[in-house]
């Protein structure tokens, strides 16, 4: 059994947060809390731009990611804002499946929002899905 | 630790500076996916402000970036502020060119016709860059018409050569477009008109025939006239054709036999040989005029002429297109005047004749493109292309064929039905094309020597060996195939 430090959720989130204001990664993906007074850094804003040679290319797309209080033993909820036509997301509402992306689905307490939205880009690359027509730029998800 | 724990943003608690929010100067670091920048810009200005010094920094118009903060786009209207930008943040930026591509990513479809990318550039940029978001309304399905549309412009293209040379070469520019998407060749392949070319064998042999390459390596290898003059095989081809995972089937199948042939003693030699023999001749035949080898989907046997290793798909009924959907195509547009000017015109293609026979259109949407149109535009203008384009042989039959069925043609002008007067058009189009041909012989004459040759074999029904003769075009053996096949005995 791994000896493992338990970091508490704020600590983590606002690392979190200061990585995404810092840019860590390499811009491709960007995250940032949803409100800025929110004291329990729950809801977080995330973007995705679309990988090059895909269809996706050129887009921006936008995420709602919602930390829980159990999080980081627990993955986040995401959910696509913007329209997007991807396995693993639902067509009607742009929620992310846990069981369709790997670091959900696998979540390790070390995974971290960044991660995920990586993820997600990859997922944009993979052969299935790099192909599938899209709506239209600029349509969201209404609800 | 950060200090900022999300209480007040707006207390600048990462570096020491002065407290006054007045004119501060910080430096924000601005990031695309290739560079890095550092913009110094004052603490209270907005984002506008901000993006007229990194349009600056960046060589990019204010139009054209797209500013991410913390995963939120950042709106002209905001400020720094708002969004709880301070000293040493780091803000994503994307740059959207006209091209489509971002700072990172390199645009689908910069393929072969360099010339597009620029002209498409230049029939785009105000779309594209105009939007930041929302923008390019359907920015992938534009991407077929895309190419066209940077095509059709020839205009732009005129200073690179493709305006008026050659209508081989726009044509070969066209197939490398749509062989680099799939999309669109599928677009085309359901087109009723290219489908029913396909069906007709005998357009596409004369298709081949008429390439002096082809007729060379015909000469040589009289195989490869026997298996043009087979109609099954042709049709079998044209299946293929249609069907591009068939297709690919059928090259993995043929590449493994092929490979095989290596493995047996001797058999590399002949595979050489092949190659040599067959192989160059025919391919640089084939993409003189078509990009491609027609035969590259005939797996019928490995070691006859046709058979050649990985070649990709067999583009062969690509080239009809050109014919066809011209004549009718652009009928639409000529209305009254191209009449009047036709029936004046004798022999020759009449110059100032609008049909543009060179209609790029492969879809039926594709007729309509403003792309399209503008390239009917420029052959009307041309006269060179157009004779160009009449000398391309197979011109003929295919607008025959056209005249033949004006529901084909009817398909082919985007949504109308051909009118009398357009009927009547396509009759001295005909008469046109007929006129300009060298003198054509009756087929009895022509196959005379094939005629004595069959009725000194015992087949005495002229009329029967007429009939096989033009449909195999002169070969004997297959005709005699035909004729064997639909006796009783």
């Amino acid at each position: 059994m791994a000896f493992c430090v338990k970091v508490p959720r704020s600590f983590r989130l606002l690392e979190e947060l200061e990585e995404g204001q810092k840019g860590v990664g390499d811009g491709t993906v960007s995250w940032g809390l949803e409100d800025d007074d929110d004291m329990t850094l729950t809801r977080w804003n995330g973007m995705i731009l679309g990988p090059p040679r895909t269809i996706y290319e050129n887009r921006i797309y936008s995420l709602k990611v919602e930390c829980g209080p159990k999080y980081p033993e627990t993955p986040p909820f995401v959910r696509f804002v913007t329209k997007i036509n991807l396995n693993g997301v639902h067509n009607s509402n742009g929620v992310v499946d846990t069981r369709a992306v790997g670091a959900l689905a696998k979540w390790q307490n070390s995974y971290s929002i960044r991660m995920v939205l990586q993820e997600l880009r990859r997922l944009m690359m993979c052969k299935e899905n790099m192909k599938l027509p899209q709506p239209p730029e600029g349509q969201v998800y209404s609800n | 630790m950060a200090e900022n724990s999300g209480t007040d943003p707006s207390v600048d608690a990462n570096v020491d500076k002065n407290a006054a929010q007045d004119g501060t100067m910080i430096v924000v670091t601005v990031k695309t996916p290739k560079d890095k920048e550092e913009i110094v810009i004052s603490e209270d200005s907005s984002v506008a402000q901000f993006k007229q010094e990194i349009s600056k920094r960046f060589k990019a118009t204010q139009e054209q970036l797209v500013l991410i903060f913390a995963g939120k786009i950042l709106k002209d209207g905001d400020t720094l502020n708002q969004h709880g930008i301070k000293d040493g943040l780091t803000v994503h930026l994307v740059i959207k060119t006209a091209h489509k591509s971002t700072a990172g990513s390199a645009s689908p479809t910069t393929s072969s016709g360099a010339a597009t990318p620029q002209a498409s550039s230049s029939s785009r940029t105000s779309p594209a860059a105009a939007s930041s978001t929302g923008g390019g309304a359907g920015v992938t399905p534009a991407q077929p018409a895309n190419i066209l549309s940077g095509l059709g412009d020839l205009s732009a293209l005129s200073g690179l050569g493709m305006g008026s040379s050659n209508f081989m070469e726009l044509q070969q520019q066209m197939q490398r477009q749509l062989m680099s998407n799939p999309e669109m060749l599928s677009q085309i392949m359901e087109n009723p008109l290219v489908q029913n070319m396909m069906s007709n064998p005998d357009l596409m042999r004369q298709m081949f025939v008429g390439n002096p390459q082809m007729q060379q390596l015909m000469e040589r290898n009289p195989e490869i006239s026997h298996m043009l003059n087979n109609p099954e095989l042709m049709r079998q081809t044209m299946e293929l054709a249609r069907n591009p995972a068939m297709m690919q089937e059928m090259m993995r199948n043929q590449d493994r036999a092929l490979s095989n042939l290596e493995s047996i003693p001797g058999g590399y030699n002949a595979l050489r040989r092949m190659y040599t023999d067959i192989q160059e001749p025919m391919f640089s035949a084939a993409r003189e005029q078509f990009g491609n080898n027609p035969f590259s989907a005939l797996g019928s046997n490995a070691d006859s002429s046709g058979a050649q290793p990985s070649r990709t798909e067999n583009r062969e009924p690509l080239p009809n297109p050109w014919g066809p959907p011209a004549t009718s195509a652009s009928e639409n547009r000529a209305t009254g005047t191209s009449t009047s000017s036709t029936s004046t015109g004798g022999t020759a293609p009449n110059l100032s004749n609008p049909l543009g026979i060179n209609a790029m259109g492969l879809g039926n949407g594709v007729f309509s493109s403003p792309g399209m149109q503008s390239l009917m535009q420029q052959l009307t203008e041309n006269p060179q292309l157009m004779q160009n384009i009449m000398s391309a042989p197979y011109m003929r039959s295919a607008v025959q064929s056209m005249a033949q069925n004006p529901d084909l043609a009817s398909q082919v002008s985007p949504g109308s039905t051909p009118s009398q007067q357009q009927q009547q058009f396509m009759q001295q189009m005909l008469q046109m094309f007929v006129g300009g041909e060298p003198p054509s012989q009756t087929p009895e004459v022509r196959f005379h020597q094939q005629l004595d040759q069959l009725n000194a074999m015992g087949f005495i029904n002229r009329e029967a060996n007429l009939q096989a003769l033009i449909a195999t075009g002169g070969d004997i053996n297959a005709a005699i195939e035909r004729l064997l096949g639909s006796q009783p005995s």
